[in-house]
């Protein structure tokens, strides 16, 4: 009876839910009982981290004497295979060179955050190599390009037009992931990483079907994370169309057969074109002006556009969207009270301090969607300014901007397989 | 001399020029930005590790089900210096249990990851089962609210795959879940 009566103020009890310590004193043990020495597992030491570098480095090393001296796809596949079952599978692909984007913005922008030295070193090394000797992170380093690259067995190619189009998303993407980790709101990229789920064999439901679509899309088409979403190939292209040294297709002079431009799953050569072109001069100086004039209205207005939506995109932010919810709840009494709101008010949370918290964050969304806005805009400007310039080429070159590095057309090439 | 006059006028060199001045504005931006990163890196190591504070915790039941593992990462711990080894324990028993035996349909614990060992009379000794423990937070709340509060949530951290950003801390209603450094991994309760 008197566990009956105990059990039902308990019940009581544990409703109200308060916080208490101690309410039973510590228990005096005759039998000489001691208390158990409970060790729990240390996480993972730095020893990974550093093995993390010197594999990145050390892979990234081998590509680029894979591409540029042994001119060998080969080894830039086993190196793709390598890193799957390294960077992806061993290491949950956590933390990648494309989610460090985010922690480097973090750092650039809240002083009070701390950049560990290996997510430095792993944002900073795929840079410079790309600055020395393209993209060769993406080739076969990073686990997210290696696993599309293992998948990818035919090439329906998009059309020309298509597929430079869709290059702009990656910098709109690049923009949404600077805005929402400078504002601290979430890390986008580690969100909508479409590979992770696979890696860790579990995860967001969600994530791995579009994982798992895109990775079917990959065995047909070339790359498509790559070519059409990844945020940090889209950095890295800029360092790499002015890199150092740039790959060729061929040591020897190029006979114009068009192999390797059916080869290259990603779009990256150009084709040859003929300087005689049929418009005239004055057209041609007429649309790159109006272009040079294009670019800086479209970064204004891009960015005026994201600044006047910035109240709506800060909704991604905790606070903000607490305080919409406290609000709603306010307006509105009868309204069941979600878990957010229940635990604000039970911690006796103080509506004008979150109130002020969301201001603050507000007036940083109204700065860093302007920032976001204009480097969306000024990518549509800088693009549509490229595609306006036409060069003379008179034989099959590649675009170091979009070519991976992935080999493919070194064994296309008839000029590579004739002996000397 | 008009043929030197030529190869200044020839594109490719005006195009090398303007590569050439990208390439070493592109080398200066990566050095520059590596420069101000590095100086970021003030202290000797990065708060990577997650960790939730024991003191913040509601026990709302989202480590349970927002972690990025198939079975969280989040595991009941139990202090045991705290633990006021009661027979009629919060965190074990269900509230409103008929009859009050072990019985699994009077345990709090959906996974029976909590084990009870009868020490002397009147006390009893309770441990966790890390690996059928599933992260609820039920016996928490238990303890919590009856109890002298020994179980607690934790982050595992050989289990934390120490994401860029936990997602459990991205759905905390109470802000517990916070990056810690290696030498003080676990937020305990037993500690202080």
């Amino acid at each position: 009876m008197r566990r009956r009566v105990f059990l039902s103020i308990f019940g009581i009890l544990s409703c109200l839910m308060v916080m208490a310590e101690a309410r039973f004193p510590k228990p005096d043990f005759t039998s000489g009982y001691e208390y158990p020495n409970i060790s729990h597992g240390v996480p993972m030491e730095q020893f990974w981290n550093v093995l993390d570098i010197v594999l990145l480095v050390g892979m990234m090393s081998l590509v680029v004497w894979a591409a540029y001296k042994k001119r060998s796809r080969a080894v830039i596949y086993s190196t793709s295979l390598v890193s799957v079952g390294y960077f992806g599978f061993f290491r949950s692909g956590c933390v990648c060179s494309v989610g460090s984007l985010q922690n480097v913005t973090l750092a650039l922008t809240d002083s009070d955050y701390h950049l560990p030295w290996y997510v430095l070193l792993i944002f900073l090394l795929p840079i410079v190599f790309a600055l020395l000797f393209g993209r060769v992170f993406c080739s076969g380093v990073c686990p997210l390009g290696a696993l599309q690259e293992l998948v990818n067995v035919r090439n329906f190619r998009l059309s020309r037009a298509v597929s430079s189009a869709l290059t702009t998303i990656p910098w709109i993407y690049l923009a949404f992931t600077i805005l929402y980790a400078a504002t601290r709101s979430q890390f986008l990229v580690c969100r909508l990483d479409p590979f992770i789920g696979i890696f860790r064999l579990g995860g967001d439901l969600g994530m791995i079907v579009f994982g798992v679509i895109l990775l079917i899309m990959s065995v047909f088409i070339g790359r498509p994370f790559c070519q059409f979403l990844c945020p940090y190939g889209a950095v890295l292209s800029v360092f790499s169309s002015l890199s150092w040294k740039k790959m060729e297709i061929t040591q020897k002079s190029c006979i114009n057969c068009a192999l390797c431009d059916k080869s290259c799953p990603v779009d990256a050569i150009h084709q040859p074109q003929s300087s005689k072109t049929k418009e005239s001069r004055s057209t041609g100086v007429r649309r790159i002006v109006l272009m040079s004039i294009l670019l800086p209205l479209f970064t204004i207005a891009c960015g005026i556009l994201l600044r006047q939506n910035s109240d709506a995109l800060s909704r991604a932010h905790k606070d903000v969207y607490l305080y919409e919810l406290v609000m709603a709840q306010q307006n509105n009494p009868d309204m069941d009270e979600c878990l957010e709101v229940e635990t604000f008010n039970a911690m006796g949370g103080n509506i004008d301090e979150l109130k002020a918290k969301v201001e603050k964050v507000r007036e940083d969304y109204a700065f860093y969607a302007t920032l976001a806005g204009c480097l969306m805009g000024f990518v549509i400007g800088f693009k549509l300014l490229k595609w306006s310039l036409k060069r003379s080429r008179k034989t099959y070159e590649i675009d170091s901007a979009r070519c991976t590095m992935c080999g493919k057309c070194f064994n296309y090439c008839p000029q590579n397989l004739t002996k000397k | 001399m008009n043929m030197d006059k030529d190869k200044l006028k020839s594109p490719m060199d005006r195009r090398n020029f303007l590569r050439t001045c990208g390439s070493l504005l592109a080398g200066g931006v990566a050095l520059a930005t590596g420069g101000i990163l590095a100086t970021k890196m003030k202290g000797e190591e990065g708060d990577v590790f997650w960790q939730i504070d024991p003191f913040a915790c509601t026990q709302c039941g989202r480590c349970e089900t927002d972690c990025v593992l198939p079975v969280s990462a989040v595991k009941c711990f139990h202090a045991n210096k705290v633990c006021g080894y009661c027979d009629l324990c919060g965190g074990y028993y269900r509230p409103s249990v008929k009859d009050l035996n072990t019985a699994a349909e009077n345990q709090m614990c959906p996974t029976g990851a909590i084990q009870r060992k009868f020490v002397e009379e009147p006390y009893f000794e309770y441990t966790i089962d890390e690996n059928l423990c599933n992260g609820c937070g039920k016996c928490v709340k238990g303890c919590t609210s009856f109890g002298n509060g020994s179980l607690f949530l934790q982050v595992q951290q050989d289990l934390c795959q120490q994401c860029n950003e936990c997602q459990i801390a991205r759905v905390c209603p109470s802000d517990a879940i916070k990056r810690v450094s290696y030498k003080d991994a676990y937020k305990l309760k037993d500690h202080a």
